[in-house]
């Protein structure tokens, strides 16, 4: 009986001692340095700014990246010919001196270049370096890996875009297009494809400079950990000194969970974090953070197969249509985050018709015409992840919509898929009416208006085939900018209410989570995040 | 027994043939079209052709895995179809940051479910019993990314007193080095960046540790439980030894070959990459990359990685087979004796 006295006591004392042991670890922890678990690298705070992101960047490298988180970090270290404005897309010069010189076919565009502009490794920018920077996206040169050459600088099968590059001198740079191309210019001042990479840079890393980025940037590049976070540091010698860093170090940390990144920013880890979720909201608003909803560049629209089956029929489209009440969906899925749309592009863009009157909630009328025309049951496909412009899901979008065709006696039948899947199916399957979304690239009015002019399924979801409809899109592309052009997409957005091959129904917000100790933060249209202004109390 | 290594390491060779068989069918045959994924939105079905053919997506299926699996031979995984980096690069980068955390983890495991397995064997059916088995039993059912959320809510939201996500603080990160951070910043002398390298490992590791732990814990009791009723634990009591004696040197000692095992194939599993509490915590390892890769269609880091875990899971099962054989020299292997 003694010796199991004795075990006892020694497990007890085991015990205790390995709580002590942990607690004084935890402590141990806090003391040596790291009592702050903020942000800045130990050290003065107000030099480090971090901003958390859902994914690694894909590349770092402009021409072989096509996703947002590449572009944050990108458009901080490189620069393009041309910039958007600092809160819309309005195009300005960066690394050229002025806008083009244009000829009147639209054909030739001469560009004087800034003097004085180097690049971070020393070399200096040049017209050949622009010539560099564009001519490995052209063809032959171009590698199917890059994502957005095709879209920025066109090619041959697209019939549009750079046939050549040309330097007229070091400091003026000629570039002649296929077709006259309104767009080309907002293309310039993509984060994507367009900016001007070191050529020394570039012969030095094989032709892919994703491992050490090399631009002319606010910031340069330090450092890479791959899942992790990238190092960048304010670049002491940037040549507009009304735009330079103004604040020495920023990190972009990579948080793929949403939930945990919330917590980091409310722990004080990070001070700015994108991709909120709208269930998010009050817990950054609740702990005194600053939440951060600006209008972006997206349209969420249920799109009805005007190829095949009972949608072709526009009276029927129009019958589906009046049956939803867009304005209160919109306001139930998704609150304050979110607008309802009554055209394609977002409300802040030109030229948005404000006056445009889409054909509205008439339940009664809906029902009476779809049961004139025999319409009693009507399939769908959609997609079930969350996406930029839809943050509750296709299949929630779907089954909202599959009320209110209930409700006016006609039964529809879902079939989900995950993304991936789905962006296959939508070309291929059989449905009456599926979900999409589009995020803009370039704030011009071609670039949402096209999508119903694509002949490529996977981008006009809806088989749109109207050569009125083309004609228009093809004269948008070559009329220069300005009210004639103008009149053009305002056409468009009309001929999309008439024939109704989409139902638009929201534009969202972008929304990040902002430590108040931050200023001058701002999330562009576009996606991309200029820090160059950005500081933290110290 | 060299023998016996060797006849197992040929073993190995159909065993992951076998793996890349079923993992090359899953992604190149059932998985869809990654061109769509990879090429974005923009992609035309002409780009799409290009690349496919680029990629040798073009080629019949057993051309495919002919080259993939040469290649695979030579140290050559492929090239990332996202990041355009070689494979082997890409996971070599990512490894040590799940390596770290596997160690750590089986060793909070290992210490904590032998403790708590001996405790619950000595005590069987008293409360120090029930105790354990509560914990192990929420520690097996308990799902990694409840635990790990809760325990970031709790010691990041609540306390504020541990990070919730990465490997330390950017700004301290060690460069270059092993990869292994404790090791680096112990060897770079740089005590604050290695304060914040445990500080970040600490939830990660309490996560991760939980389910061995329990599984440990388990088996442990069960196996002490039998050993305290051997006929050796009987005679060593009535030789007169201290309890603690005859529990800690002849029941646990003889109760720690299937334990040994279970902690070999837990490493092997955690090695393996933590899918679950790598994504939980943004942990960089291979863990968290092959969550991305899978949801990106990124097929190549897919196979990769999987024929990594493959690899690691089987060395583990050797390894454990050799130290069961250096434990218990009543195991022998290869022809049975004739009697």
């Amino acid at each position: 009986m003694e010796e199991n006295k004795s075990a006892v006591t020694f497990d007890r004392r085991q015990f205790v001692q390995l709580l002590g042991a942990a607690t004084a670890g935890v402590a141990a922890f806090n003391l040596v340095g790291c009592t702050d678990t903020g942000t800045s690298g130990g050290g003065s705070k107000a030099d480090t700014i971090t901003y958390a992101q859902g994914a690694d960047p894909r590349a770092l490298d402009p021409a072989y990246f096509d996703d947002g988180e590449s572009a944050k970090v990108s458009c901080n270290i490189y620069e393009g010919l041309y910039r958007y404005g600092d809160r819309d897309t309005t195009v300005h010069p960066a690394l050229a001196a002025e806008l083009p010189d244009i000829t009147p076919d639209g054909l030739v565009y001469t560009i004087a270049l800034r003097e004085g502009v180097k690049f971070h490794d020393g070399t200096d920018f040049d017209a050949e370096a622009v010539k560099a920077s564009v001519e490995r996206q052209l063809e032959p040169n171009l590698d199917p890996d890059m994502p957005y050459a095709t879209f920025v600088f066109g090619c041959e099968d697209d019939g549009y875009g750079v046939i050549k590059v040309d330097v007229v001198d070091p400091l003026t740079v000629q570039f002649t297009l296929r077709t006259p191309s309104a767009s080309f210019l907002k293309n310039l001042a993509m984060a994507l494809a367009a900016p001007i990479v070191s050529p020394a840079a570039l012969e030095a890393q094989g032709g892919n400079i994703s491992d050490n980025p090399c631009g002319t940037g606010p910031y340069k590049f330090v450092s890479w950990t791959k899942g992790a976070h990238v190092i960048l540091e304010a670049n002491a010698d940037y040549w507009d000194k009304t735009r330079a860093a103004k604040t020495k170090n920023l990190i972009f940390q990579v948080i793929p969970e949403n939930a945990t990144r919330v917590t980091a920013l409310l722990n004080g880890e990070v001070d700015i974090i994108d991709g909120v979720d709208v269930s998010m909201a009050d817990q950054i608003r609740g702990g005194g953070y600053t939440l951060f909803a600006e209008d972006g560049m997206t349209i969420n629209y249920m799109a009805f197969n005007t190829e095949s089956g009972v949608c072709t029929d526009v009276a029927v489209r129009k019958a589906i249509a009046k049956a939803i009440n867009v304005p209160e969906m919109v306001d139930v899925l998704y609150g304050e985050f979110a607008t309802a749309a009554i055209s394609v592009m977002p409300l802040w863009m030109a030229p948005f018709n404000k006056n445009n009157q889409p054909i509205g909630y008439h339940p009664e009328e809906a029902a009476k015409e779809l049961d004139d025309l025999g319409i009693t049951q009507l399939e769908c496909i959609t997609y079930s992840n969350p996406r930029p412009y839809n943050t509750k899901n296709g299949q929630v979008l779907a089954e909202t919509i599959q009320g209110y065709l209930k409700a006016v006696g006609v039964e529809v039948n879902i079939t989900p898929y995950d993304w991936t899947t789905y962006k296959s199916k939508v070309q291929t399957e059989a449905f009456d009416f599926c979900f999409y979304g589009w995020t803009g690239d370039n704030g011009d009015p071609d670039n949402f208006m096209n999508l119903l002019g694509d002949q490529n399924w996977s981008m006009n979801v809806a088989r749109f085939n109207d050569d009125d409809y083309r004609a228009l899109i093809k004269k948008g592309l070559e009329t220069p900018e300005g009210p004639d052009r103008d009149a053009v997409y305002l056409a468009c957005e009309q001929m999309v209410i008439d024939k109704q091959p989409w139902l638009p129904i929201s534009h969202s917000k972008n929304l990040c989570g902002v430590n108040p100790a931050i200023h001058d933060f701002f999330y562009h249209p576009t996606g991309d995040v200029f820090m160059w202004e950005v500081t933290k109390d110290a | 027994m060299i023998k016996y290594i060797l006849k197992r390491i040929l073993m190995v060779i159909p065993v992951l043939l076998g793996v890349s068989i079923i993992i090359f069918l899953i992604t190149r045959v059932l998985a869809p079209d990654p061109a769509p994924v990879v090429l974005g939105e923009h992609a035309t079905n002409e780009t799409m052709a290009a690349w496919r053919t680029e990629h040798g997506l073009s080629d019949p299926i057993w051309l495919q895995y002919v080259h993939f699996i040469g290649n695979a031979i030579q140290g050559d995984l492929g090239t990332s179809y996202y990041s355009h980096q070689p494979v082997t690069n890409e996971i070599a980068a990512r490894f040590p940051a799940t390596a770290e955390l596997a160690i750590c983890a089986i060793i909070v495991a290992a210490l904590m479910g032998i403790a708590l397995g001996v405790v619950a064997a000595v005590r069987k059916n008293k409360p120090a019993d029930h105790v354990s088995m509560i914990i192990a039993l929420i520690g097996v059912s308990m799902p990694i990314f409840w635990s790990g959320i809760l325990l970031i809510i709790l010691f990041s939201g609540i306390l504020h007193i541990l990070p919730s996500n990465g490997r330390v603080l950017p700004m301290l990160g060690p460069s270059g080095g092993t990869g292994f951070f404790i090791i680096d910043t112990i060897a770079s002398g740089n005590m604050k960046a290695l304060g914040d390298v445990l500080k970040h490992l600490l939830l990660p590791t309490l996560a991760l540790s939980l389910y061995s732990m329990a599984i440990i814990t388990r088996m442990t009791r069960s196996s002490m439980l039998d050993t305290l009723s051997a006929d050796y634990t009987r005679t060593a009591r009535a030789k007169g030894l201290k309890e603690r004696v005859v529990n800690l040197k002849h029941a646990l000692r003889n109760a720690m070959l299937p334990v040994s095992t279970v902690i070999g194939l837990q490493f092997g599993s955690l090695l393996g990459g933590a899918l679950l509490t790598e994504t939980v915590f943004s942990w960089p390892g291979i863990g968290k990359y092959a969550v991305d890769s899978v949801l990106k269609s990124d097929f190549p880091v897919v196979m990769g990685v999987v024929l990594l875990v493959a690899v690691v899971f089987v060395l583990m099962n050797l390894i454990v087979d050799i130290i069961y054989a250096y434990l218990d020299p009543r195991i022998k292997y290869g022809k049975p004796e004739e009697g």
